[in-house]
């Protein structure tokens, strides 16, 4: 499979900040097709874009040059969350999905000329997996690779840990990705998805089939919580799968609700990563 | 009753290991990432604690078992009441043979063929059967006597023995005298309760030297036994002992026999294997004799408890087996 299969287009609402070249509306002047305005030929000495008919009627009898708004590139940062649990995963790990998502946004992202950069964290902020954000055509793997390299561990993911990621790049403007399956105490969390107010946050959840629908058949079922430690036994019947399934259900209700109050959607990854449902995502619900 | 003890103690210092299955490995129990999710489940702690519980049980049957628990060798006392009887049975190749019998009349069925152990057997488990209160001893004899039974009124254990006189072929060699001095000896030593007999089972008679002659007439009059003859006859030819006077020629080694039982001072009485009625009139008059409660201490030997610890640690394991079949194995 290649990349450019996984590809998926995203846009970012409103104007950006970017100066390079790139794909999004931006203030800077440049080359481009939208017009922005009038300036003297004395200031943008270029006389290719004399607009005449302005010039002529230019109060100051000036030579007067068409400018236009630049496309730019903008920086996308993915936090991605690296605890136990992220490595749990009945036929592939959660975070190979988080890898194949990697991928295909580093293709995405090349494709338009934005740079990427990845902040990992579990309970606390992991220096080891930080990369910059640089634009290329392998960024992509070199972040898949990253992520799929880290150790499994029983580091718990944490709050705290996200809080430290986001205190990086609050105030700078750009796409983020928050990777994460959010199994961690929840209290809190508006706190710090309120700090990244002036970004398009994406909460990217990302669950596994196994732990958000119970085995079909019943029998005894001891688990072991990836990261607690915690062991815990059931004789697994129709009731109890049915509380788990609301329990999933009640936890999607939680993270939809905390996430609406940040005027923030999040995109569920169950199972495998898919592109084109990201893609569709953005279509329906960034304007 | 004795108590329990042990054959290897020093095994029981494993005991601690049945606390094994306390310990939790990784192994028995998959990683999930959120157990909030999980709903607490009494029934599956019951059947944890169950499985723990019995997997203890297991460990500690086996190393209990291991240690061989059982109750040591001990002697009970009894009490009996009825005449000793020594059966001195004959075990000879002879006695393999069958019985030859006169040709059927006309009109009658003919008598099947028997061997004469057979018969013999036959008659003696009847008369175990009439007499279980009564104390027996079993010896076989053919060169040399072979000791089956000590005195016991355990009637199973005569039998078992009379029954194991089936197997295989005996010698050629016939020693009468040294099989009647073993079943004299048997009584040597014992007190007196009640009337005593041997029952001399042979399908021959033997030719005993003076000397002998001497010591079998002492020691029956020593011990106070009366000796009964069950004579097996082997063909029609035979002779019939019960019509035999005392005076008879002697001739025949048989009748030479008899004659000299006859002249015996002791009890003296010759019945044919093949008349049953003849063999009750000698139980009767067996038992008409006195009869003391008697007191005596019979071994019991060892009784071992630790197949019952490994088939107990077996069925828990079967549980254990029944149990874990239901264990998921993986998620979705």
């Amino acid at each position: 499979m290649t990349a450019g299969m996984h590809e998926f287009l995203y846009k970012i609402p409103g104007i950006t900040d970017g100066y390079r070249p790139g794909a999004h509306r931006s203030r800077s002047r440049g080359a481009g097709m939208a017009f922005a305005g009038h300036a003297r030929l004395f200031d943008y000495p270029d006389p290719r874009r004399i607009d005449l008919h302005a010039s002529l009627s230019s109060l100051h009898g000036e030579w007067l040059v068409r400018t236009s708004q630049q496309r730019s590139a903008v920086v996308i940062k993915v936090v991605v969350d690296v605890s136990a649990s992220m490595h749990f995963g009945a036929s592939t790990s959660k975070l190979e999905v988080v890898a194949d998502f990697l991928l295909a946004l580093g293709y995405s992202a090349h494709r338009a000329g934005d740079s990427v950069g990845l902040m990992a964290f579990d309970h606390e902020f992991r220096e080891d997996l930080y990369m910059p954000a640089r634009s290329g055509r392998g960024i992509g793997n070199a972040m898949a690779a990253t992520v799929r390299a880290s150790t499994a561990g029983n580091a718990p993911g944490s709050l705290q840990g996200l809080s430290e990621c986001i205190d990086r790049i609050a105030g700078s403007g750009g796409l983020v990705f928050l990777v994460s399956d959010f199994h961690y105490s929840l209290d809190g969390l508006a706190t710090v998805l309120d700090k990244l107010g002036d970004l398009l946050v994406v909460p990217l959840v990302v669950w596994d089939k196994a732990e958000i629908e119970p085995p079909a058949e019943g029998g005894l079922l001891s688990v072991r919580d990836a990261e607690s430690g915690r062991i815990r036994r059931l004789w697994l019947r129709d009731e109890l799968q049915r509380q788990w399934r609301d329990k999933v259900a009640r936890r999607r209700d939680e993270l939809g609700a905390l996430f609406a109050a940040s005027d923030m959607r999040s995109f569920y990854i169950e199972g495998g990563f898919d592109a084109e449902a990201l893609s569709k995502y953005f279509l329906e619900h960034v304007v | 009753m004795p108590p329990v003890d042990f054959a290897i103690p020093q095994l029981l210092a494993l005991l601690p290991m049945a606390l094994l299955p306390l310990l939790r490995r990784r192994r028995d129990s998959l990683p999930f990432p959120w157990i909030g999710w999980l709903p607490r489940d009494p029934v599956g702690r019951l059947l944890h604690l169950t499985w723990q519980l019995i997997a203890m049980l297991t460990l500690g049957f086996i190393i209990l078992g291991l240690a061989m628990p059982g109750r040591s060798e001990t002697r009970i006392e009894r009490i009996g009441r009825g005449a000793e009887i020594s059966i001195l049975m004959d075990r000879s190749s002879s006695m393999d043979a069958t019985i030859r019998r006169n040709a059927p009349k006309l009109g009658e069925q003919a008598q099947p063929s028997q061997s004469k152990n057979d018969a013999v057997r036959k008659t003696l488990s009847w008369l175990l059967d009439q007499r279980p209160q009564n104390r027996f001893a079993l010896t076989l004899f053919n060169t040399a006597p072979i000791r089956v039974a000590p005195f016991s009124d355990d009637v199973a254990l005569v039998q078992a023995g009379l029954n194991a006189s089936d197997i295989g072929r005996g010698s050629n060699e016939t020693n009468m005298g040294l099989g009647l001095m073993a079943a004299i000896d048997g009584f040597n030593g014992r007190s007196y309760t009640g009337s005593r007999a041997i029952l001399l089972v042979s399908d021959g008679g033997a030719r005993l030297d003076d000397d002998l002659r001497l010591r079998i007439q002492r020691g029956l009059k020593r011990n106070r036994i009366s000796l009964y003859f069950i004579y097996i006859q082997s063909s029609p030819n035979s002779p019939n002992l019960e019509l035999v006077g005392t005076d008879a020629d002697a001739s025949l080694e048989e009748v030479a026999l008899h004659v000299f039982f006859a002249n015996l001072d002791s009890e003296y009485r010759v019945f044919q294997a093949d008349d049953p009625e003849s063999m009750a009139a000698a139980i009767v008059e067996i038992d008409q004799l006195q009869n003391l409660p008697l007191t005596y201490y019979e071994r019991v030997p060892r009784v071992d408890y630790s197949r019952a610890c490994f088939i107990a640690a077996l069925s828990c394991c079967i549980f254990l087996a029944g149990l874990t079949a239901t264990r998921l194995e993986r998620l979705a």
